[in-house]
């Protein structure tokens, strides 16, 4: 199945993943860190905040390392587009766009409520796919591997519903 | 400590969203296969991540240094309720917008326009449980305020 962008053809799983754990190692030995992004949102709402959760010492000197880290993924993202055919603004969205006939607008609130859900979840959560599903799991570590259970319970779910029941 | 400046995150960072952008775990119809049991990509990724990082991981733990000779210093997170309710949560989240917090960025860069409003929801999502905690922090049972529910 090629990708939404540009219809490439993926890269293959396992490359995925060896790339992966070589970016998660890479933060451990030359820097210390443990690989996490949803832990980035704080640092953003740290920067205009107040709330004593985000003046917490971790959210406030992790801002040094993960505010790069997160511009990289965005970068990333430029830098695939521009090599595999240019960068052009794009609103498609695969399947749901064979379902339903969403609106610009409609597909903003549609992400802005999933976004609420990621952000609200990976925070209540301490972490997201990165650092509960690789980090945390590569590490052993129970809360990790409750998380993970947990969110995919919740993403099997809610596409179960969504794409064989509600828009089969 | 690490003397590793932010161009080398930058750096890493861009080399992590390139893979997620052209692996698929940045694409809805992927997200929504592998939710569906339809495509094997996602677990592939994650399943090989997970298994060629946990041996080094392990050595790590017992004898390891960063390059810079620093003793290697990885916090273990706590175990709350907030696992179980925000790990569902996210879940939901992870499916309606076909992207977890990563690819978010990977696919603003992409230049999917819509991703800017996952990004505004995760970030008010962010704010809106940074606002509660001292509420959540009884019923779910989260550590306290200073630890936070763990960095990830």
């Amino acid at each position: 199945m090629p990708l939404l962008l540009h219809g490439l053809a993926p890269i293959h799983w396992a490359a995925a993943g060896a790339g992966i754990s070589g970016v998660t190692l890479a933060l451990v030995f030359l820097a210390n860190k443990r690989l996490g992004i949803s832990t980035g949102f704080e640092d953003v709402c740290s920067l205009v905040l107040r709330t004593p959760y985000f003046a917490r010492n971790a959210i406030v000197r992790g801002r040094t390392w993960r505010l790069p880290f997160l511009s990289g993924l965005v970068l990333g993202g430029v830098l695939s587009a521009v090599l595999s055919g240019g960068w052009q603004p794009t609103w498609a969205l695969g399947m749901l766009d064979a379902r339903l006939h969403l609106s610009h607008g409609a597909k903003l609130a549609w992400m802005f409520t999933g976004g609420l859900f990621i952000g609200l979840g990976t925070r209540m959560a301490g972490g997201c796919t990165s650092g509960h599903g690789i980090f945390g799991l590569s590490n052993f570590e129970w809360p990790s591997l409750v998380s993970t259970i947990s969110f995919m319970i919740g993403g099997i779910v809610t596409t179960q519903l969504l794409y064989r029941v509600l828009l089969p | 400590m690490s003397t590793a400046t932010p161009i080398l995150y930058v750096v890493l960072g861009t080399i992590f969203g390139y893979i997620l952008s052209r692996s698929g775990a940045a694409d809805y119809d992927y997200i929504q296969g592998m939710f569906l049991f339809e495509r094997f990509q996602l677990y592939g990724i994650i399943g090989t991540a997970v298994v060629l990082t946990a041996p080094v991981l392990w050595l790590v733990r017992r004898r390891g240094r960063t390059l810079g000779g620093a003793p290697i210093r990885i916090e273990r997170k706590l175990l709350h309720r907030g696992n179980i309710v925000g790990g569902a949560l996210f879940g939901i989240g992870w499916s309606i917008a076909g992207m977890c917090p990563g690819p978010v960025l990977v696919n603003i860069g992409e230049g999917k326009v819509y991703a800017v409003a996952a990004l505004a929801g995760a970030l008010a999502g962010t704010a809106l449980f940074g606002r509660l905690y001292t509420v959540l922090q009884g019923p779910l049972r989260l550590p306290p305020i200073v630890a936070g529910t763990g960095e990830g």
